[in-house]
This record gives structure tokens, sequence and C-alpha cells, in this order.
């Protein structure tokens, strides 16, 4: 088998590569604005969150308790998964469609690589980025949850490292779904914008009236849709101490908690189904 | 349906690993430098090709600029990226569409050079054009297609030795010369130019030397002084006009 034969091999196989992963990453991190904007949501907002806290406290202790109490921790943790959820819907629509818009596609085509590799690398590559971002704004919370918390107000408990670490863990599993969905729906409409405002309908609009309300005929179809199964695995660290899924909290619906099992097919459905619907198209659309 | 050898679509992959091909416009990504855009390509092609990447800008002469923002580059300059890009892949088969579009004289002579040194190394080059004059100077074979089908290929001489050449004719009375001429050169269609001094004489096959020598010697026994005899060759335009329906044609 030649050299070439065993490059031509590889383009064919459907796993990502390295240097696919990096060039995809190179592609994202040279945009300036959509960095920028990602950082601001992910680490810029708990710094601002708590900073202003900490002034507020330092310039009059007696008026504004710590900056690091459990319940601005809760607001902390909510105003990151709502707008980190935003951020990773933009990213991951930006990752599934500039190939398209800036021409890229045909000339990726041409180099017989394997279109599923070409979509799935894709994924690594705007993870790599967003995750990292999130978890460094989430240590900001936890650190100052931890070292800027007294004196507490009475009965108030801080999150223990574990609770903290499970706040973390579910907030970086909501912005992989919401990157996930986000690259799928930009890959299928070829574009980022109206994928970006669906998702946010979604989210702020869709899910808590689904919640919130029973639809007649609709025979509890809203376990399907993935932020209820998310508020079902919400930490209780995330809910001001609300406990009503397996995760802890927050959301009291109108129907029976679903069990573990349940929103763990609901939520790797979502990541699943979108990720071949994005690949889908991807291999099949026209170049 | 091969290509290179291959069977494709069943051996697509391996087929294209030595095509390299620019299609429309060519595109990239605005936002990242020359360099940058040939990096990504190279990690889809995978093998050696971010090695060749030095190369290729050194040979489509993008080197000065490859670290400019594509968005600052000329038409002209995503032409030659364009062709960088193909040269990563070391192509055995280069399909260029409209490669002069956007090119100045300068970048048009470069750019012909470039092919005709890609063709000396033994490289194939199929280039798509509707710049007759373009594909004349540059191409060594055409194939018409016309209406989805390739209706005449071949080496452009044969072609266009098939179509007839012309003989221009400057003289002193030209409708005199029109006559004795027509009276007896058949086949041959005679035309005076339009303005009047002189003529036209198209013949159904290639001039010999010979005939040339033969309308002169009419034209004197006619009593009419020749100025000068011009020997023209039918040009791929003319002669893509004469075996298409194109002309008149809006579809």
């Amino acid at each position: 088998m030649t050299a070439g034969s065993v490059a031509a091999g590889r383009r064919g196989s459907w796993l990502p590569t390295w240097p696919l992963i990096g060039a995809k990453l190179l592609d994202l991190r040279k945009r300036r604005i959509l960095m920028a904007v990602t950082a601001a949501f992910t680490v810029g907002l708990p710094v601002l969150f708590y900073g202003v806290r900490l002034i507020y406290n330092l310039a009059d202790p007696a008026q504004y308790g710590p900056a690091g109490t459990p319940g601005a921790f809760a607001t902390a943790g909510t105003l990151m998964d709502e707008f980190g959820l935003i951020v990773a819907v933009m990213l991951g629509a930006t990752a599934g469609t500039p190939d398209l818009a800036d021409g890229m596609f045909r000339h990726l085509v041409i180099t017989g690589r394997s279109r599923l590799a070409l979509y799935l690398a894709r994924i690594p590559a705007g993870l790599s980025i967003l995750l990292p971002l999130a978890a460094a704004g989430f240590t900001v919370a936890c650190l100052v949850t931890g070292f800027l918390h007294s004196p507490l107000p009475a009965g108030a408990v801080t999150p223990s490292p574990g609770a903290m670490t499970g706040a973390g863990l579910w907030l970086e599993l909501d912005l992989i779904v919401g990157f996930t969905v986000g690259a799928g729906l930009g890959s299928l409409m070829g574009q980022r914008t109206v994928p970006v405002i669906l998702l946010i309908v979604l989210e702020i609009i869709i899910t808590p009236a689904l919640a919130d309300h029973a639809l007649p005929g609709f025979v509890n179809g809203e376990r399907l849709v993935v932020g209820v199964a998310m508020d079902q695995l919400k930490p209780a660290a995330l809910a001001g101490g609300i406990t009503v899924g397996p995760g802890g909290g927050p959301r009291q619906l109108h129907l029976p908690p679903m069990p573990t099992w349940a929103v763990a097919a609901v939520i790797g459905a979502w990541i699943a189904g979108w990720t071949a619907i994005g690949a889908w198209k991807m291999i099949n659309r026209d170049a | 349906m091969s290509l290179l050898g291959l069977p494709v679509p069943a051996e697509r992959g391996r087929a294209l690993t030595r095509v390299g091909a620019i299609v429309d416009e060519p595109r990239f990504h605005g936002h990242l430098t020359g360099r940058e855009n040939l990096q990504i390509l190279a990690a889809a092609r995978g093998g050696d090709a971010d090695r060749q990447i030095g190369p290729a800008l050194d040979r489509t002469r993008l080197t000065q600029r490859a670290g400019d923002k594509v968005s600052a580059y000329s038409m002209g300059m995503r032409q030659r990226l364009g062709l960088a890009a193909c040269l990563l892949a070391d192509p055995q088969l280069l399909i260029l569409d409209e490669p002069m579009n956007g090119l100045d004289p300068v970048g048009m002579h470069e750019m012909r050079d470039l092919l005709r040194d890609l063709t000396g190394e033994g490289r194939t080059v199929l280039l798509s054009s509707h710049l007759l004059d373009e594909v004349e100077r540059s191409c060594d074979q055409v194939a018409i297609v016309d209406h989805g089908k390739v209706i005449r290929q071949g080496p452009i001489s044969e072609l266009t030795g098939g179509a007839g050449a012309a003989v221009e004719v400057q003289c002193s009375d030209p409708p005199a010369a029109a006559r004795a001429l027509g009276q007896a050169a058949a086949g041959s269609r005679i035309a005076l130019t339009e303005d009047g001094l002189g003529l036209t004489v198209t013949l159904a096959a290639a001039p010999a030397r010979e005939q040339i020598a033969k309308i002169n010697r009419r034209l004197v026994d006619a009593g009419i002084s020749v100025y000068s005899l011009r020997q023209t060759h039918a040009r791929l335009e003319d002669w893509f006009l004469s075996v298409t329906s194109r002309l008149g044609d809006d579809q």
C-alpha cells in the first residue's frame, strides 16, 4: 500500500483527525467577535456579578451581605446557564455554517475527506473553546462562594465542594446540549441567526410553558423537551435549595418527576439526534 | 465512469487524492489569512499536504501576502489562492473554472505561464471558460459542450483547420477583383471589406502557399494592382460559432 493510498484511506474515515479538529478550532478562535461574546458570557458575567457584589459589600457591609452567599451562587449559576446556553447555541450554529457561507465547503468536499468527519470535527473543536471558558467562569463563582462568604445569613450553608462540582458538571452538560443542538440546527438550516432565535425561544418560552402547564392530549410529551429533562437534573446548589428532580431541583413540574434513566435518555437523544441530523444534512448537501 | 484510472464514485476518495479543483469563484474564510485557509485545507487533505503550503504560496506568488486576511485580497489574489489550494494535492489533474476571472493583464500572463509550467510537469489541466481567446492561448485541446453534451473535441489546430481559412487582399479595384476571383474560385466565399478597400477570400480548406500565389496571378492577369495578400487563420471563436447553436440562442 502506498503513502498516497494510506492518506486516501484516512480521508475516507468518518473519524475526524487531530489536524482536522485543530483546523476547525483555528477557524473558530479567529472569529474575534464571537470569541469576545463567548468569553463575556461565560467568564465576564460571573466576574461582573461577583465584582459588583464585592464592591457593594466593601462599601457598605452593614447593608450589603458577603459576595459569596449560597443564594448568590444559585443566581450566578442561573445567569451562567441562561446566557451560557445562548452562547453555546451561537457557537454551535457558527461552527456548523460558515464553511457553507464562506464558500469553503466546496474546497473541503473536493479534498475527498469524509463529510461526516468534517462535521464531527466541529464538535470537539467548539467544545474545546466553550467548556474551558465556562469552567473558568464557574471557578470564579466557586472561589467567591468558598472564600468570601462570611458572615453567612442565619440558616444558610455554603455549598460543599462536591455540590459545586456537581453544579459545574451540570452547567457543562447544558452547554454541550446547546452546542450540539445549535450545530445540528445550523447545519440543517444553512445559517446561524434563525437557529439561535429558535433555540432561545425554546429555552425561554416553550420549555417553561411546557414544564408549568399540562397540555390536553399531550400525554406528558413535555418529558421529551430537553430543557425539562435538564431541569430534572439541576443540582440543588443551583436551585436555592429546592429539591424536586433526581438532581435536586428546581422546577416544580405539573407531572411526576422523571426517573434518571429517562432524563439521561432524553438528553442523550437530543445530543445524538441533532448531531445525526446535522451530519446527514452535511453529507447530502449539494457542493 | 472513471477518474485517473479509478472508478468513481466507488473509489472517489482515492481518485480525489490527486485532483485539485476550483469551481466557480474561489471563496475562502475572510477572517483568516491566506496561509491559515491553506492550513485548513491541508488538514482536510491529510498526508503531507501541509508541507506543500509554502511551495504552493511561492508558486502562486502569494508568499508576501500570505499573512494578510483573505478579506483584503483582490479577486485576482483569491484566484491565485484557489490555485495554491489545488497545488496542495500535488495534483495529476487540475480542474479550473474561469481561472482568469478578475486578473489584470499581468496576472493573466502569469497565470498562463503557471498553467504552462504545470502541464510541462506532466499534469493535466482542464480549464473551463467562456473566454475563447484565452482558451486558444492557454490550451492544446478543446472540447465544446453544447446543451450539456460534448459536441466536438480535439487539438485546437486540427479543429480550427477544418473550419477553413482566409486570405485578405488589398488591391486597386476590389469589386473587379471579387468578380475575377468569383468566376474562378469555386467553393470559396468572397466578400468586400467594410471600408471597401480590399476583400476577404475564405477558402474551404487551409490555403497552401500555392493557392495564395494563384489568387495573386489571377488578379494580375485581370489587370488589378495587388498591394498585399495576407493569410489569416480561423479563430477558435469563429469555429465555435460555426459548430454550435448558441448564436442567437438565448437558452
